[in-house]
Formats: C-alpha cells, structure tokens, sequence
C-alpha cells in the first residue's frame, strides 16, 4: 500500500505551498488593515479636530454677541453719562435707561469716584431686573458693601478702558453667575469721573457651552481669565474651583499644566493628555476674546476611534475567520489531494492487474481458428467479448478419442467475481472431462465441486455437449442456459431440459439429451449478452435478429464476425453492457450413416483370418484403393481382430466378432466390436522399434501396427461391448 | 502359405510363398522349429512370393534372428516387396536384419 515517494514529496511541496500561501495571506492582509487603520484613525483625528475647533468657534461667537451687546450698552450710554455727572440725581436714570433697552443686560450702576461730588462722597444708584421683569433702584454706596474697593470698579479706574469682572455668583439678585462690563466715564475735564457697569447673567453660558457635544461622551470646560472654572461637566468645580487649583489632581500633570498656562495666556490650541494606558483625551481650546475666557472641548480619543476601533476589531476577527479558512481549505485540499493520487495510483494498478487478469482470462480459451485445420469434418469458431476487462462468460472445445467436447457457460454476475467462477468453471470442466464421456456426469461432477465451495451464492448457466465425430451422435447437458439453435434443413432450437445451473444445489441429478448430428449441420451457441444487446434507446438486439443474420450459411468464422457486425451496427455508441459469448460448430463429417457399410461377423477363431482378408479387398476393390493402402489396412485390421480372437473369449468358448466397415468420401471407418472381456488396446504401452535384437520384445507389435496405420483410434466400452473405433483419412 | 526349405552346404534357403498371416504364421513357426534349433549357420529368407505379413509373421522372424544371434549364426532376407519393406521400415526391422 506504499504510495510511491514522487507522490508524497509533490504532496509536501505542495502543502509547503499552502503554508507560505497562508503566512502571505495573513500579512498581506495585515498590513492593508494596519495601513487602513491609522490612514483613518488620522482622518477621524482631523475630524474630531475640525469639529472641536468650529464648535469652539461657534461657541465663541454666540458669547461674544451677547458680549458685544453689553458691551455696546455701555459704551453707547458713556456720552450720556458724562453729561449727567453734574447731576448725580440723573445718574440712575442712565443706569435704568441701560438695562431696559438691553435684555441681556440683568443689572447696571452708574458708580461716582469717592470724592469727585463734594456731595456725595460715596454715589452708586444701582438698577436691576426682579424676578417679575420691573426694575428696582438700589444703592451700592453702603459702608458694607465698599464698592470702591469692588474689582469692577478699581480695574478699569487703573487700566483705563472697559473691563470684564470675573465672573461671580450675585448673592444680592438670587445666586446668579453673574460678569460685569465696566467703564471708566470722563468728565469734560479728562479727569476719571465714575464708572458705568452692565451686569449680565452667565446662566446662559452654563447651557450654551454645557451643549456644546462634539461627541456624545465629549464635553466642554469654560475658565475665566483667573482660571477660574466656570462650566465643566462637574457641577462641584463650577465657580469653586480654579484650573490651577485642579491642576495638582490631573492625571499627566506635565501636560495638564501647560494646557492651564496656555488657556490662560489665550491662546488656542491642542493638548493630548495621557489617562491611563492606551486611554488618551484631546483636548481643544480657544479663547474667548474681551473677556479672557478660554473655552476647552474635551474629547475621549475612545470617542474618536471608537468606531474605527470596533471596526478594527471586526476586520482582525474576520481577518482571522478567513485566515482559518484559508488553512482549512488548503489542508482539505493538500488532502485531497493526497486521496486523489492514492486513488489515481490503484485505479492504475487495479487496471494494470485488470489487464493481465484479461490475457489470463483470454489465454484459458481456445482462440486460434480454424482450431482444427487439419480436420474436414468440422469447422469451428468461437468468440468471448467482455463488457468490462474481465468478464463471467466461458467457452471452451477440444477433442479427445474423436469426440469432441464443447461447453459454453454465462456465470451470474459481472466483473472480477465472475471471471473467477469462470476460471473455476472452466478448469473443471477441462478436468472432469478429460476421463467423463457423459456430458450428465460432467455437469454433475462440476456441478458438485461448485455447489460445495459456493460460499457467494454464484451459479453459472452452462451448457455442454460430445459430440462424436465419427456418427455425428450428440449427446448434451443443458444447465440452465439459454438453448443453442440447432441448423439441419432447417433452423429450430435444440430442445433442452429444465436443468438448474451449476453451483445453485449440490445433489442435482443433471439429465442427458441426445441428437443426431448430420453432414452439414451446425450448433449456434451464444450467452444471453447477444440477445439482450441494447442500443442507446434501450432496444434488445432479441432472438429475431440474431436468427436473420444465421440464415444466411457462412464459414463459421464468418457466421460470428457477421453477428458481431450485425450487433455493433444495432447497438450503436451504447455501451456494452454484457458479455457476449458465441460458438458456432459446422459438422462435416460426410462419413453419415447412409455412407456404405459392410459388415463381417467373425467367430473367435483364428482360422477366420483369411475372410478378413477377402473383406478388405472387396471393399478396397469398391473404393478404388490401391494395393499397398488395401494391405495396410488389413494388417491393422487383423492386427485388431485377432486380438480379440486370441483374447477376449475364455479358451474354448465360442464368442464373435463384428467388423463394420463405412465407407465415407474422405475416410474409411473400421468399428470391432466383441462382448468378450473389457480390454482397452488403446491403453497398451507403446512399443519400443529402436531396440536392438536381445532388447527386443517378441510381442507388442500389434497394436504399435494398428495406431501406426490408422489416423484415429479410439476405444470405448458400451453396453458390455468393447468396441475399438479405428478411422483412415484417404 | 508354402514353405519351400533347402540346405546347401552351410547355407539354408527358406521359401515363402504365399499370404503370411497369423494363421498361416502357426504352421509356419511349426516348420521352421528345425531350423531354429540349429541357427549356427546362414539363413537365406526367400520373401520374392511373399504377398503379405501380419505381426504374428514378423514374430517369426524375429524369433529367427534372436536365434541365429545366440547361435553364431547369420540371417539375410532377400526379394521384399515394396509394401513388406514398409512394414519392416514402420516397425524398425530394416534395421534388425541384413536385407538384400
């Protein structure tokens, strides 16, 4: 069962292949998913960077509006505030005239320099928005509240131009986050004279930045110019908390710091703070200009890459799905491969073995024709086609003692198994026919032999024959195949008994038949793939056709390559799908019982030679032999009869013989016969002519004489008769 | 089936005339006794009348030659036809006798 080694190396090769195949595979697509990964992760960066940024933007802008307005306000009442500094009882209508004109606007004072009105050394009239929408006049200038020393005040007294407080939560209005927009106003003179607020809630702010979600798990942070946090996502921090005070706490302070120092000098930007392992936050920041705010949006780079992230994870699993496929397919294959060369290699060799099992099979029957060329009395022919290389159907022929033995034989089944019954079948029969003469005792006795080994429930149609070339006597044992059709003057189907086939039961007592064949008659035996021959559309060859090619009388060579043609013409592309078998037997023996005869009857005394003598030459006369023929033919013949003469009676008794004699067109044909005691002459030992003259045996000459001159002897015992055939060809 | 015997000096002439077959061959053998008690000297066997000769009639002439063999003597056989020499030549008697 070794696979040859070609076989197995090209095996390996090829699943070295498959390895190297598969480690490309994967880099190949490891590398286009790495490259794709960070390709993308960096379009999502910039992504998330150009949202941040025109989110801070926006942002921005919306503060600055209400920025600018309040702004506006103030500025716009600045001229009308300078002239009412003379008039201090004027100066809360200016406030007043400011927040009713600006909705934005919660609060306004119009607050004197200490000591610019001799008057009032303290001068604050404050308005402001209640919770119903009427405004209330108040006055900052209490001993508790020292609004000189107030932020709002003093800061834009030192640095001259309008100024934005931090923002502060307005205990005296109801807990608002409050800013305050303030100016200093001038009098005529040049001289700082007070300084002119709006106050505006920052309740607005907390809602606008606390809004503004780049991404769902984004947020945004607001400080002040102090770094003070005013909107975070944490409400604890929010106006409790500075940035620089939170700092210390962050994780990745080094750049946690820098952020705080760059937010605080205003400036915009981006800052990658490290979290924990693999987990990193963007932050994006912009200023908020005029109020020295800075705005930050916070984005999870897990908000960022999230998707890309589960993306990669997807493609990594599906990457490995395929990976494990690939192996998969390419070690089926390399399997199959394998299988596939292991089957290709003992198909070859069952088909190399089948091949030789055909010339064995082949070698077992006889296949030179004409198988006798020497005869005039018969002409045979025989052809076995097997559908497959070997095949269940036998012939076989020969002739022993002048009569010739024949069988033809279909074993069920088809194929390998067939072909061995076969060749049991016919080495049975060569055996058990070369000592039986009775074709009943010949299906038995194989019969029997098959039946006892027949372990496979295999039985073969069989069907055999003796024919004796001499009298044209036939006698046959049909086992269960199809009947031969038998050509005298006319064409008809030898009759046959309902034998079983060989090898179904042991103990069958198998019948004999027997038929007188006539000069010129024929035997057409043939296995059932002839008749049952199909064509492409299922149509039997059948019995009506097989006989229409038979009617016309041929050689019988002939008679079978003409129904071999007439089958191929009939069946066409269809493959075989039987074995087809087929034996044609042409009797000629013109030597036919109403051939002349001549009989003597001699007694078994020796003294009746002499007759013998006058037979022979009276025949001799008849036929027109000539004299040396004439005398070697009574020297076998008296050879032959004085044998039984001298032996075959007990001495003293009276016993005969009978000489017949037949006169045939080729031949002369001499049967003795006697009831005397069974001896075979035939079976005597050859005598030894190139002795020398002590050597040499008296007796024996004999029979030595009688084969020397005739062509064919044979001997056979019947009916308590020796009868001693013995035929000379002229 | 006639046997003609004559002796001159050392040498014995038998004549056979007629069908050697295996009756003829007992009365023959039964004539030639004499002859094959004292085969020491040559014998001349005539076979120019001889028209036939069965199995038993070579016998004879075997018995003959094992006799003369025995005996110091000599055994020619003179004037076969053509189809007796076959049988010699079938059963290998050309080569057994001196024939001439």
């Amino acid at each position: 069962m070794a696979i040859s080694e070609n076989i197995k190396s090209a095996v390996r090769k090829s699943r070295g292949t498959g390895l190297l195949l598969v480690v490309v595979a994967a880099v190949t697509l490891e590398a286009t998913m790495l490259v794709q990964y960070f390709s993308s992760q960096r379009l999502l960066r910039q992504e998330a960077s150009l949202r941040a940024e025109s989110e801070l933007r926006a942002t921005r802008n919306q503060i600055l509006d209400i920025v600018d307005q309040a702004e506006a306000a103030v500025h716009n009442s600045v001229w009308i505030a300078r002239w009412c500094l003379d008039y201090p009882d004027s100066l809360a209508v200016v406030a007043r005239r400011i927040v009713e004109e600006n909705p934005s606007v919660m609060g306004s004072t119009f607050a004197l320099v200490p000591g610019y009105d001799k008057n009032h050394p303290l001068f604050a009239p404050y308005v402001c928005r209640t919770d119903d929408g009427s405004l209330e006049l108040k006055t900052l200038a209490t001993e508790e509240y020292d609004y000189p020393s107030q932020e709002w005040f003093t800061e834009p007294l030192n640095y001259g131009i309008g100024y934005w407080s931090e923002p502060y939560i307005d205990t005296g209005g109801g807990d608002v986050l409050m800013t305050t927009y303030s100016v200093p106003v001038m009098d005529e003179t040049g001289r700082v004279a007070a300084v002119l607020t709006a106050d505006i809630s920052l309740d607005w702010l907390t809602e606008l930045v606390g809004n503004v979600r780049v991404y769902p798990n984004a947020f945004s942070v607001l400080i002040s110019r102090e770094g003070k946090i005013m909107v975070s996502p944490v409400a604890e921090l929010n106006m409790q908390t500075s940035i620089q005070e939170y700092a210390p706490g962050a994780k990745d302070t080094a750049h946690f710091n820098m952020l705080a120092d760059s937010m605080l000098a205003g400036k915009s930007g981006n800052v990658v703070l490290e979290q924990r392992r693999r987990e990193r936050t963007y932050v994006f920041y912009a200023p908020v200009e005029k109020t020295g705010w800075s705005m930050a949006i916070v984005i999870p780079d897990s908000e960022i890459y999230g998707e890309i992230r589960r993306m990669g994870l997807l493609v990594t699993f599906l990457m490995l799905v395929g990976l494990g496929m690939l192996v998969f397919i390419l070690t089926t294959a390399a399997r199959n491969q394998l299988k596939y060369a292991e089957v290709n290699e003992k198909k070859e060799r069952m088909e190399h073995e089948l091949q030789i099992g055909h010339d064995i099979q082949m070698s077992m029957i006889p296949k030179t024709f004409p198988p006798f060329p020497e005869r005039k009395d018969i002409d045979m022919a025989a052809v076995l086609v097997p559908a497959k290389e070997v095949g269940g159907d036998l012939y076989d022929f020969y002739i022993r003692e002048e009569k010739l033995y024949f069988c033809i034989g279909d074993v069920s089944g088809k194929g390998v198994p067939a072909s061995l019954v076969m060749a049991v079948t016919r080495s049975l029969f060569r055996t058990v026919s070369s000592h039986e003469t009775s074709p009943a005792r010949i299906v038995t006795l194989i019969n029997e032999s098959m039946s006892d080994m027949n372990d496979n429930n295999m039985f073969v149609t069989f069907f055999c024959g003796v024919i004796d070339m001499h009298t044209g006597h036939m006698r046959y044992c049909n086992a269960g195949h199809n009947p031969p059709l038998i050509f005298t003057n006319k064409v008809a189907w030898l009759p046959v008994l309902p034998n079983l086939p060989l090898g179904v039961a042991s103990g069958v007592a198998f019948q004999e038949q027997e038929v007188e064949i006539g000069y010129d008659d024929a035997l057409f035996l043939y296995t059932d793939g002839v008749t049952e021959a199909e064509n492409a559309a299922h149509e039997q060859f059948g019995e009506a056709r097989m006989e229409a090619v038979l009617h016309t009388r041929r050689s019988a060579l002939d008679q079978l390559n003409a129904m071999r043609e007439s089958i191929s013409a009939f069946v066409g592309d269809a493959p075989q799908s039987d074995d087809l078998t087929m034996l044609f037997i042409h009797y000629l023996n013109d030597m036919q019982p109403d051939a002349t005869e001549r009989h003597l009857v001699l007694h078994n005394n020796i003294k009746q030679i002499p007759q013998l003598a006058d037979f022979i030459e009276t025949i001799a006369d008849e036929m027109h032999l000539d004299q040396a023929l004439a005398m070697s033919l009574n020297l076998a013949l008296e050879e032959a009869v004085t044998n039984v003469i001298l032996y075959a009676y007990p001495e003293g008794s009276d016993g005969l013989v009978d000489i017949e004699a037949i006169m045939g067109r080729n031949t002369l044909r001499f049967i003795i016969s006697d009831s005397g005691k069974a001896f075979d002459p035939t079976a005597a030992p050859e005598a030894d002519v190139t002795l020398g003259v002590e050597d040499r045996p008296i007796g024996g000459l004999g029979i030595f004489l009688v084969r020397n001159i005739m062509d064919v002897v044979s001997y056979e015992r019947t009916d308590g008769k020796n009868i001693l055939s013995m035929t000379k060809r002229l | 089936m006639e046997v003609k015997i004559n002796k001159e000096n050392n040498v014995t002439t038998v004549g056979l005339i007629g069908r050697l077959d295996t009756p003829a061959s007992q009365d023959v053998s039964n004539e030639l006794e004499p002859i094959m008690a004292d085969a020491s000297g040559t014998i001349v066997l005539d076979c120019s009348e001889m028209s036939y000769i069965s199995s038993s009639g070579l016998r004879i002439f075997l018995s003959l030659r094992k006799a003369a063999a025995s005996q110091g003597g000599k055994i020619i056989v003179k004037n076969i036809s053509d189809d007796i020499r076959q049988v010699f030549m079938m059963t290998g008697f050309l080569n057994l006798f001196e024939i001439e």
